[in-house]
């Protein structure tokens, strides 16, 4: 029986098109807004890297859960911090988001406008007088009504020092500089005393610093950027002073945090952000280091130090929605939270947590001294990390800084740039 | 029931239209799925102005037109065009060179043999982080130039030295690879033109570019055209040594980084890194016509 060539290109399309039609949305179901109904379902919660450390500890909220809910079955899943952002994505774009998700605000902003995150204004309404009113708001989006996360876990960085550097440039070992002004005036002694072997920082200011520097780093309504004003402008050509007498490594415009990192390890920096975890590395890998280790608040000349919050998502396309809003409110509710910070140096977002004596009473060691001052300067802390800032926008603040410390643009030119670079990016992101 | 009762031979032949394609089925599938789907999808996203989680619409070639405006487009084109200048000539000679010398049997050569392509093997991040540590303001390789009072080298913070080190590495980490392949070119090489040649008074220089050459020259030509499209489309040596900014202030950034840059992330431009992927597929294919068109010139 012969086959007419039309049968065979049908039969060869139809091949091509039945495993490629697996790959639709598939997020067509679900999507009610209301939490109301019974806690039931399966339900899959995604985690950002926290397995490794603390797998005992999920491991555990979820089997409470499932016995608090007994109709409810939570599936977790655990991403590494590579790439986390790109696996959102993807799962995003394939209609596999699972139904709860931990991000931070940056995230949550474009799965947001794409429709994807439940507005916990309606949906969890009742929940909202549990946080911190600044938490809450951190996932509020500019332009868009409702907020898109729970508030999970805070935290300030701090900032480590090294003392024997300091101690050897004629520096007081036991005051590290505060604001920016201080940093300044000691990153330039160090780099003369040490005739520019030893630089203090090793990376290029991102939007962070801008705003701990006092810029202003969007106008109000957050519809365009604004940090190219005259602090911004003053900021930066400091910051070229600085690269200039190798106070800022020379390695600095390609540096990447974990280059950084390594950097502060073999002691050709003075100072480096953190967080809590680095002090095992240090205590292992660098043990002269460790000795000499002095820690400190973020620099700020603004009285705020930078918060970094953490949220926990829920799927606007979710099939379980009671379920989900159950869960992510579970897991970042007082209790929890405070459990939680009892395991690693983060701080509860919730009302109240923050006083609890954890946070509050000395007792004599270093850990409860740096644990006591992080909570302390968290309860003014900002978010400097505008919700819109993509990583695209985060590339070109990054590039235009480097031509500006190169000298082949002058940093009003190029903080112009970032700005006109950064509004037409805000602009397609829509 | 008639099937049955058939001779054997018109059995066959009566299933002959149909089985090859059931043969070429799974590999056809492979290719339209992973090859072909993809392949139309880049075209289409390219006149799209499509973002990771917002369909886009139709803008025609706008994105191809703002390609022409931007600048870190042509940053990425002249990167690759260097890289293709500074990677292909390397690693179309040196590897010759390295065949030659292993390509004698004497005692211990399969140990150089396997040293060459070693690299080959190595997984390219681990390589990366090598050399990234070796050639460090504090690395090994500045300690040496400084002990010799040469004083230290900005390998990692010069663009230029940046995209040269990076070059550097591709070559080595190429060499053993392109090795093989013309190790298995100068295997065919007859021993009696060498010895004829010598006879007649060649030198090895001489027998080298006589014999040696003509004989390996459509080899050549392969590697050339394997090796030309590989530099051009560059992302991880250069990804893992000027980081994921593409250098100081992003002059290291190449094509395929300047892909990936743009189009991934939850706020991905698509569509327009479609379009320049479309270039890189346009400017590969040009770079293995001009290269095969080359050869045939030469033989004519």
């Amino acid at each position: 029986m012969p086959i007419s060539r039309r049968t065979l290109a049908a039969a060869a399309a139809l091949c091509l098109a039945l495993p490629l039609s697996a790959c639709g949305s598939g997020g067509d179901g679900g999507g009610s807004t209301d939490a109301s109904g019974k806690v039931e379902g399966d339900i899959t919660f995604q985690t950002w890297n926290l397995r490794a450390n603390f797998k005992d500890y999920f491991e555990g909220v979820i089997a409470d859960f499932e016995k608090k809910y007994p109709d409810t079955h939570v599936k977790w899943v655990d991403q590494p911090a590579e790439g986390y952002a790109d696996k959102i994505s993807a799962d995003a774009a394939g209609g596999t988001l699972p139904d709860v998700v931990n991000v931070s605000p940056d995230l949550v902003a474009p799965l947001a406008k794409a429709g994807l995150a439940l507005d916990l204004d309606k949906a969890a309404a009742k929940y909202k007088k549990e946080y911190l009113a600044g938490a809450w708001a951190s996932h509020r989006i500019p332009g868009m009504t409702g907020t898109y996360a729970f508030p999970w876990y805070l935290n300030t960085g701090p900032l480590f020092y090294n003392k024997s550097l300091f101690k050897k440039a004629g520096l007081d070992p036991e005051t590290p500089p505060k604001t920016y002004d201080d940093l300044f005036a000691d990153a330039l002694e160090l780099a003369e005393k040490s005739d520019g072997k030893v630089a203090t920082l090793a990376n290029v200011p991102t939007i962070e610093d801008f705003g701990r520097y006092g810029v202003e780093l969007m106008n109000k309504q957050g519809t365009a950027f604004t940090f190219n004003d005259a602090k911004g402008v003053q900021m930066l050509a400091k910051y070229k002073e600085l690269y200039d007498a190798k106070a800022l490594d020379p390695q600095a415009l390609t540096a990447t945090p974990e280059s950084s990192g390594r950097k502060f390890l073999t002691e050709a920096v003075a100072m480096n952000p953190g967080s809590a975890l680095d002090l095992g590395n240090f205590k292992k890998q660098a043990p002269n280091l460790y000795k000499n280790i002095g820690i400190t608040d973020q620099i700020t000349s603004t009285g705020h130090v930078n918060m970094y919050v953490m949220g926990v998502m829920v799927n606007s396309k979710t099939r379980h929605t009671p379920a989900a809003v159950a869960f992510a409110h579970f897991v970042t509710d007082a209790e929890h939270q405070m459990s939680f910070a009892k395991k690693v140096a983060i701080f509860p977002s919730t009302a109240g947590s923050l006083d609890d004596p954890y946070f509050t009473k000395e007792d004599g060691t270093d850990e409860t001294r740096v644990r006591i001052a992080a909570a302390k300067s968290l309860k003014n802390a900002v978010n400097y990390t505008p919700v819109l800032f993509s990583e695209q926008m985060k590339t070109a603040l990054r590039n235009e800084v480097a031509k500006a410390l190169q000298g082949k643009e002058s940093p009003k030119a190029a903080l112009d740039n970032a700005v006109k670079q950064c509004n037409t990016l805000l602009q397609q992101q829509g | 029931m008639a099937l049955s009762t058939a001779p054997r031979a018109q059995r066959v032949r009566r299933q002959l239209p149909f089985s090859p394609w059931l043969f070429a089925a799974p590999g056809l599938l492979v290719t339209g799925v992973f090859i072909l789907y993809p392949f139309v999808s880049t075209l289409v996203n390219s006149l799209t102005d499509r973002r990771t989680l917002i369909p886009g619409k139709f803008v025609g070639l706008a994105n191809f037109r703002e390609l022409l405006h931007d600048d870190m487009f042509w940053i990425g084109l002249r990167n690759s065009t260097l890289y293709v200048l500074g990677v292909v000539p390397a690693l179309v000679v040196l590897p010759l060179l390295l065949a030659l010398l292993v390509q004698k049997n004497i005692p211990g050569i399969t140990f150089f043999r396997s040293a060459f392509y070693t690299p080959v093997v190595a997984s390219i991040v681990v390589v990366g982080l090598i050399w990234v540590w070796l050639l460090d303001e504090r690395g090994l390789i500045n300690s040496l130039l400084e002990s010799v009072g040469v004083g230290r080298v900005g390998f990692l913070s010069d663009q230029w030295l940046l995209l040269l080190s990076a070059m550097a590495v591709t070559v080595w980490k190429g060499l053993g690879y392109y090795m093989i392949i013309y190790l298995a070119a100068l295997a065919n090489v007859p021993r009696e033109l060498h010895e004829a040649a010598a006879v007649d008074g060649a030198g090895a220089v001489r027998r080298f570019l006589t014999v040696t050459v003509p004989a390996v020259r459509s080899t050549m030509v392969l590697v050339g055209a394997l090796s030309s499209v590989a530099a051009f489309k560059v992302f991880s040596e250069v990804y893992l040594m000027a980081g994921p900014s593409g250098g100081p202030a992003g002059e290291d950034t190449t094509l395929v980084m300047l892909v990936q840059r743009t189009g991934t992330g939850l706020t991905g431009r698509v569509g327009y890194a479609s379009a320049i992927s479309v270039v890189v597929f346009v400017v590969t294919v040009a770079l293995m016509l001009l290269v095969l068109r080359a050869d045939r010139r030469d033989e004519t």
